[in-house]
């Protein structure tokens, strides 16, 4: 018999994709990735000459330690939780509003001005009213880059960021201007009248309205995405605008209309922040929620529940932020650094997982 | 509205003068861009390079007394952030929009926290600041009245910015490494065949517009304002991105967006010098309104690569 090349065998590392990831890969990326981001933020602390384990410590106790802790985290996430909804209703479409921010401002200018001519009204109905006013400020301002884009198709990312700066000078001259708090130096409004803002709603804390507003909100919403045929239209055309042309699907209307949602929910942020936080109109009541709405959109795998576990978790993060500054003298500007790094890094780890490493007995 | 103060000699120097040197930031950027966009990068993350230059920048120029080291490491800065969006698109193929924002987002948050950190003894009104990059004054031609003002005594930086203009459209259309650079933001699966390393070219259009995007934003700090703060960049690296679309992604159209840009923003300034009855804030609205208008009437770009946006892979 004669003998061919010799065939060797032997043991080999495949870096292979897998057909699926199953959920247990999922929350082995999102781990992960918060491990990950984790780690790099450790760096920064240290860069920082700061206590890695002090600082983390101090962050987890601002945080959850105890009912005043609890509470504040609940407060921080509320405008969060409106926001990542906002970002979470146009990303399902496509659609990508980066103009949440402007939205925010834009509901609480609304909500500031009829707050002017609602001293007399019985609370249910100013707060009513103030909830109405955001949710339709915000509206106007999500239907202008919505009507450009539907109509004349115009990038819809370009103008609402534009619309974010344009709306930061816009208040700026009614608070210098219209507004100001008559005799106060400060750039701010006067309060607002005793039946306008926002109850309490948990005891022996300052959560207001606007968190049973957010997540009544998120449930709305997951109603609406996903069981209405308006909210399939919009998922829809998220997953294939061509498909859902070829199915009647009137892409014009569902884009204004996606716009005017994000833009509303946004707004009712705005709202939302004056009416149970601040009490008052400042140029300084949005810490860039509109933005980071983006990053838990993303994080919350544009599902609402996972929007607001998100929020709650990125809200956890800014308000044990203080606590880390004054124990361990890390800026809390960390914080930002860290809500993005913790998207990448998730970005990251789910792209990898979806390879692995097979060992095999193969020939050569 | 004072006319007669308007329609003065002075007055048309320094709005042309002004125009010029506002230009630059995003003339870096830009330039940068249309390179970074033929090669199929999107990179909305120019906000964050342009960012990113100005802090390190200013930083490195505060440490070291030297506005060029400066300068360099600017670009050394932008060039990061450029890799790490070339590393999120090309070899991660991550969601090119998703990465932009996101690596906005991260290096908004970075430099902030850096600069809490470093100048975290400085308080109260004295912000940390160094002395900017001097006017070049071109001899003989800089005595021309007006014209010599505004073309030939500006910075060292925008007659730079003003030559790459024409060495990108050189090597955008004149090279045989630009042809084989548009031809993979067009179609990279038929240069592929040919054997052309297209990630390293990805790469490298990607970390060349960092780079720039870098160097615009070092002279907001090291070259204009002489300090950072928070927000320094107020939306330029978008207004870049809407000035390439804008410009059909053709260098000399974007250089002549960005004066026009720069004529804008500098005819408000000087509006606000001469002191008209007009709130400023809305002045300060003008460029970022142009910008809506600029990309609203462009109607649909022709221009755009074809592969922009486009993830590739061989399988």
């Amino acid at each position: 018999m004669t003998e061919g090349p010799q065939l060797k065998r032997k043991w080999k590392w495949r870096f292979e994709k897998r057909d699926r990831t199953g959920p247990l890969i999922q929350l082995a990326a999102l781990i992960g990735g918060l491990t990950g981001a984790l780690l790099i933020s450790a760096i920064l602390i240290v860069t920082a000459k700061a206590d890695i384990w002090l600082a983390f410590g101090s962050l987890f106790r601002g945080a959850f330690g105890g009912w005043y802790a609890f509470t504040q985290t609940l407060i921080q996430s509320t405008p969060l939780i409106f926001t990542g909804l906002a970002v979470l209703v146009s990303f399902k479409a496509k659609i990508f509003n980066i103009g949440a921010e402007g939205q925010f401002f834009a509901g609480a200018m609304a909500a500031f001005w009829v707050s002017i001519s609602l001293a007399g009204f019985p609370r249910p109905v100013a707060v009513l009213i103030i909830v109405l006013a955001s949710l339709f400020g915000g509206a106007l301002y999500g239907a202008i880059p919505g009507i450009l884009k539907a109509v004349l198709g115009v990038n819809e990312i370009i103008v609402t960021v534009m619309m974010n700066y344009i709306i930061q000078f816009i208040l700026s001259y009614m608070i210098s201007n219209h507004w100001r708090d008559p005799g106060d130096y400060y750039l701010q409004t006067a309060f607002i009248p005793e039946n306008v803002r926002f109850p309490m709603v948990l005891p022996h804390s300052r959560v207001h309205l606007g968190f049973l507003l957010a997540v009544t909100a998120a449930v709305v919403i997951f109603c609406f995405l996903w069981k209405t045929p308006s909210g399939f239209e919009i998922r829809a055309l998220g997953e294939s605008r061509s498909a859902s042309r070829y199915k009647g699907i009137d892409t014009k209307r569902i884009i204004i209309l996606v716009m005017v949602i994000s833009g509303a929910i946004a707004g009712l942020a705005g709202g939302s922040e004056i009416a149970g936080v601040h009490h008052r109109l400042r140029l300084d009541i949005s810490t860039g929620y509109g933005y980071t709405g983006i990053i838990i959109a993303l994080l919350g795998k544009l599902h609402p529940f996972g929007v607001v576990a998100a929020a709650v978790f990125f809200g956890a993060l800014v308000n044990g932020s203080t606590s880390m500054q004054v124990s361990a003298g890390v800026p809390v500007a960390l914080v930002y650094a860290l809500q993005s790094l913790v998207l990448i890094c998730v970005m990251a780890a789910e792209v990898l997982s979806q390879y692995r490493i097979r060992r095999v007995y193969d020939v050569e | 509205m004072m006319l007669s103060e308007i329609l003065t000699s002075a007055f048309f120097t320094s709005l042309f003068s002004g125009m010029l040197r506002i230009t630059t930031p995003i003339l870096f950027g830009a330039t940068g861009l249309v390179v970074t966009n033929r090669s199929g990068i999107l990179n909305l993350g120019v906000e964050g390079a342009m960012l990113m230059g100005s802090f390190v920048g200013f930083l490195v120029a505060y440490q070291s007394g030297s506005l060029w080291q400066g300068v360099f490491m600017a670009a050394v800065g932008g060039g990061i952030v450029g890799l790490l969006m070339a590393f999120m698109s090309v070899t991660l193929r991550v969601n090119q929009t998703v990465a932009g924002l996101a690596i906005n987002l991260l290096f908004t948050g970075v430099t902030l926290y850096l600069y809490r950190i470093i100048f975290a003894d400085f308080s109260g009104s004295i912000l940390p600041n160094v002395e900017i990059f001097q006017a070049v004054h071109i001899p003989g031609l800089s005595e021309i009245p007006v014209i010599g003002e505004v073309v030939f005594s500006q910075q060292i930086l925008t007659y730079i910015g003003f030559l790459f203009v024409p060495l990108v459209f050189y090597f955008l259309y004149r090279t045989k490494y630009g042809l084989i650079l548009r031809c993979i933001g067009e179609n990279p699966a038929a240069i592929d065949m040919k054997g052309v390393n297209i990630s390293a070219y990805r790469y490298g259009a990607t970390i060349f517009g960092g780079m720039m995007a870098g160097v615009g934003g070092v002279f907001l700090t090291v070259a204009s304002a002489g300090l950072f703060m928070q927000g320094i960049t107020g939306g330029r690296g978008w207004i870049v991105i809407a000035i390439v679309i804008f410009g059909d992604w053709k260098p000399v159209r974007i250089m002549l967006l960005s004066m026009f840009f720069g004529l804008i923003d500098s005819f408000s300034l000087q509006l606000q010098g001469v002191g008209i009855n007009f709130p400023y804030q809305f002045l300060l609205t003008l460029p970022y309104v142009f910008t809506i208008l600029g990309i609203t009437l462009g109607g649909r770009r022709a221009g755009a690569p074809l592969a922009l946006g486009v993830h590739y892979s061989r399988e």
